[in-house]
């Protein structure tokens, strides 16, 4: 299965706002995209819950993962998203 | 692999009867709760409602869980959540929410604590237990899972 592994950018993490952007860009893809960190349970990309309980911070490795048609582009995309500090664009762009 | 700890509840920030003539108000008490057991000064309010303005805290469940911006990370004294139910609902962006657990933390603290409080959120059963709990000590016991419930 394709996989991108990924170090979270986000100042404080994969937490409430990074999280929320994380699960709303997972759930606008067309093939359902799974998260883990290390060897951890796989989780649903387009769960709040399942992706704040996965507790990941600032550096964490995390692996997407995604089968299907449209899965390399989606998993660029979610992969590229957590590469960024989504927590710096809060405090410039308001 | 995950660090567990119990979530930084004081019972006196529990309100299990509140109502809230919207999402704003809602947040306010939150704020207020956690004013009153001195875990934020009073400018950590108006830090949760822009941050609530900039994205939804909403999570599943009928749970929300307003907390401040990065910004206002310096007026945190300490680690603490609160819990206002709101039985009658609180429309919440199109979402109806009857439970707010309002949060503020320093440094990396509030991500564990998300971590935790969406663990026990994801157990269908402990999060109905939570909208329905008749006792301020069973509010605080869900949130302090022994490691016998886990």
């Amino acid at each position: 299965m394709p996989e991108r592994t990924v170090t979270i950018a986000s100042r404080t993490g994969l937490h409430a706002r990074p999280a929320k952007l994380f699960v709303q860009a997972a759930q606008a893809q067309g093939v359902p995209v799974r998260i883990r960190v290390g060897d951890g349970k796989p989780a649903p990309a387009t769960s709040m819950l399942a992706v704040l309980a996965l507790g990941a911070v600032h550096g964490t490795e995390v692996t997407l993962a995604a089968e299907g048609p449209g899965a390399e582009a989606a998993l660029d995309s979610l992969a590229a998203l957590l590469a960024r500090d989504l927590d710096a664009e809060e405090a410039s762009g308001g | 692999m995950r660090e567990t700890a119990p979530l930084p509840l004081d019972p006196r920030a529990v309100r299990l009867d509140a109502s809230a003539a919207g999402r704003d108000d809602a947040i306010a008490q939150c704020g207020r709760a956690l004013v009153e057991i001195g875990a934020v000064e009073p400018s950590y309010v108006e830090a949760m409602l822009e941050r609530e303005r900039s994205i939804s805290t909403y999570v599943g469940e009928e749970v929300a869980i307003p907390h401040g911006t990065l910004a206002a990370k310096n007026v945190v004294r300490h680690d603490a959540i609160c819990v206002l139910r709101f039985p009658g609902g609180v429309d919440w962006d199109g979402e109806r929410v009857t439970v707010c657990v309002g949060i503020a933390a320093r440094g990396d603290g509030h991500v564990r604590l998300l971590s935790e409080l969406a663990q026990i959120l994801m157990d269908p059963d402990r999060a109905r237990a939570l909208r329905e709990a008749d006792e301020v000590s069973e509010v605080v016991r869900l949130l302090h899972p022994t490691e016998e419930d886990q």
